[in-house]
């Protein structure tokens, strides 16, 4: 009975929580596009104006971001200004909330087929990396290391620290801008 | 509470064994086909292999209505689109894609095109845009490797544009695969010996792959045995026709198992060794795939020593510590290897093919870098793994 009564709050929670962490990571991705080289090279590689969504299926939470050339990205929030080129989509919410919980990495969901992708394989390959590299610096290595494949050897603290402070200053100043706006 | 979770699906109907092609006429009309439309290449009709499905269906008083001959190594959405409007002008009901991976991805590719309507395949390109069964679809492998017959994955080549264009839906997969010894039975030696380790490949990627589960466990197992036992007796005796037919079906079971727990390195490096190189697939399989096991030793120890029996047999499984298993499940590959380049020289290194040279290998490890297969490698790859691997299958 109880249970019943707490299963609506839970899913809110979990909706919340979901919605929460894709706006932290578009500004993420948008911040570490900035700060990190390794990034950069991966993401020069897609057009300009490319635009990249993860998303929830069938109308969940989305994050959009658009690579606005020399491998800078732009974070456009929940709504596009055009049909996307590539969309990661979870089939359920409740597969979003194991990746996005840490429960869960971005290559095992790809593998039990917790996602789908609608566009290139190989640019949601590239974008897979770079969201790897965004989650080995801005994540605590233990934690870190349940999201990806395998936790970066050459990332060293210094350089993982700096890294991780420059990301999350850019991603609180988003935020604020944001509020401000 | 269990972290594990999977999904697999194989609809296909397999008819497989002797005078498995005498299944068609029965089959066809248990889906009320009457009208069936034959797609295959110049080659497999220069071997005569088409008049064994051709009787069997005539004897059943079973008209082929017509027959298209000219599909090419890499089809073309032209070529699907020429089809598509013979199939219309002849009025066919199904389709029988007679031959290799470019005929069978044809056929799947003509019936998007005969049941969803239109001219123009690209638009029903990627994953999940098919939402409807299509016609009656059968597939006559003719190879012993590439498992197409139970993939639900078409890959047809856009002349204009000069890409690639994928097909993915359940709705590609044939309504049956029929498996007949026979019309693997004149495969030259060198396409026999590929082939079959493509299939092999297969089957060892979907067994230690990230997607891996317990029952493409169990078709990878069986595959990989098939392939081990058979081989090496068919490359002594052509004619075998048992051994030939469980080449072909661990082709087919390869086929199940790694379309329901995904490929690898070995994939991703072959991929792009065939696009830029244009060498076979089933020789990029065969060629790096000791390579890449030893690359990923340490992440798969576990079923890569379990494959040893499979490889093996329980005498030699028995005989090894667990702790080297998974070595010796690598050194029972380079010696099958080995073998096959003593019978029909199958390269074992970039530099053997002869087709290589040493400055396209940055450019296949970055290429690599970007298939979709690297996602199910078990061990992450970094652009410096891909070309250490590669220089280890250098000579």
């Amino acid at each position: 009975m109880l249970a019943k009564r707490i299963q609506p709050m839970v899913s809110q929670a979990r909706r919340l929580y979901v919605e929460l962490m894709f706006q932290v990571m578009g500004r993420a991705l948008q911040a570490v596009s900035e700060v990190d080289d390794a990034v950069k090279k991966e993401t020069q590689a897609l057009p300009a104006g490319f635009l990249f969504e993860m998303m929830v299926m069938p109308n969940g939470p989305r994050l959009i971001v658009e690579h606005t050339g020399l491998g800078r990205l732009h974070y456009h929030g929940a709504s596009a200004p055009r049909p996307v080129d590539l969309s990661i989509q979870f089939k359920h919410i409740a597969h979003a909330f194991l990746v996005l919980s840490f429960q869960e990495k971005t290559a095992v969901a790809f593998a039990n087929d917790r996602m789908l992708v609608d566009g290139d394989i190989s640019y949601a390959v590239r974008m897979t990396r770079v969201l790897n590299r965004l989650e080995s610096f801005i994540l605590p290595k233990l934690i870190a290391e349940r999201a990806v494949k395998e936790y970066p050897s050459n990332l060293h603290l210094p350089h993982k620290l700096i890294s991780a402070v420059r990301i999350y200053l850019k991603v609180a100043t988003n935020f604020v801008e944001t509020v401000r706006a | 509470m269990t972290q594990k979770y999977y999904e697999f699906f194989c609809p296909v109907k397999v008819i497989a064994g002797k005078s498995a092609l005498e299944h068609i006429p029965y089959e066809l009309t248990g889906l009320a086909a009457k009208r069936p439309m034959i797609v295959t290449d110049k080659g497999v009709r220069a071997a005569g292999l088409l008049d064994p499905v051709i009787a069997a269906c005539e004897e059943s008083g079973l008209e082929i209505v017509t027959i298209y001959d000219d599909v090419p190594p890499d089809s073309s959405t032209t070529v699907v689109r020429d089809i598509a409007g013979i199939y219309r002008q002849e009025k066919c009901d199904s389709i029988i894609a007679v031959g290799g991976g470019s005929a069978i991805d044809t056929g799947k590719a003509v019936n998007i095109l005969v049941s969803e309507g239109g001219d123009d395949i690209a638009k029903y390109s990627g994953a999940g845009v098919i939402k409807h069964p299509l016609k009656p679809f059968f597939v006559v492998p003719t190879t012993a490797g590439t498992g197409s017959e139970v993939t639900s994955v078409a890959v047809i080549t856009d002349e204009a544009k000069g890409v690639k264009l994928p097909f993915t839906s359940s709705f590609l997969l044939p309504n049956a695969a029929i498996i007949d010894p026979r019309m693997t039975l004149t495969l030259p030696p060198h396409i026999t010996a590929a082939t079959a380790m493509d299939a092999m490949t297969h089957a060892v990627e979907a067994f230690t792959c990230m997607a891996k589960n317990p029952l493409s466990d169990a078709y990878a197992t069986a595959a990989v045995k098939k392939v081990s036992r058979s081989l090496l007796s068919v490359m002594d005796n052509p004619k075998d026709v048992d051994g030939r037919l469980e080449l072909a079906q661990a082709s087919t079971m390869a086929g199940i198992a790694f379309s329901n727990s995904m490929v690898g390195l070995v994939h991703a490096l072959g991929h792009a060794t065939g696009a830029i190189c244009h060498l076979p697939h089933g020789l990029c399989m065969s060629l790096y795939l000791p390579y890449v096991l030893e690359y990923n030793l340490e992440t798969i120890r576990e079923p890569l020593g379990d494959l040893l029996l499979s490889l093996e047999g329980p005498e030699v499984f028995s005989a090894t510590p667990a702790a080297r298993r998974a070595e010796a499940s690598i050194s029972a590959l380079r010696k099958l290897r080995d073998q096959l380049h003593k019978r029909c020289q199958l390269p074992r290194t970039l530099k053997e093919t002869g087709k290589v040279s040493e400055d396209q290998r940055n450019q296949i490890a970055e290429m690599a870098l970007d298939d979709g297969a690297i996602m199910f490698n078990p061990k992450e790859v970094s652009l410096e793994d891909a070309r250490a691997v590669l220089q280890r299958a250098w000579a």
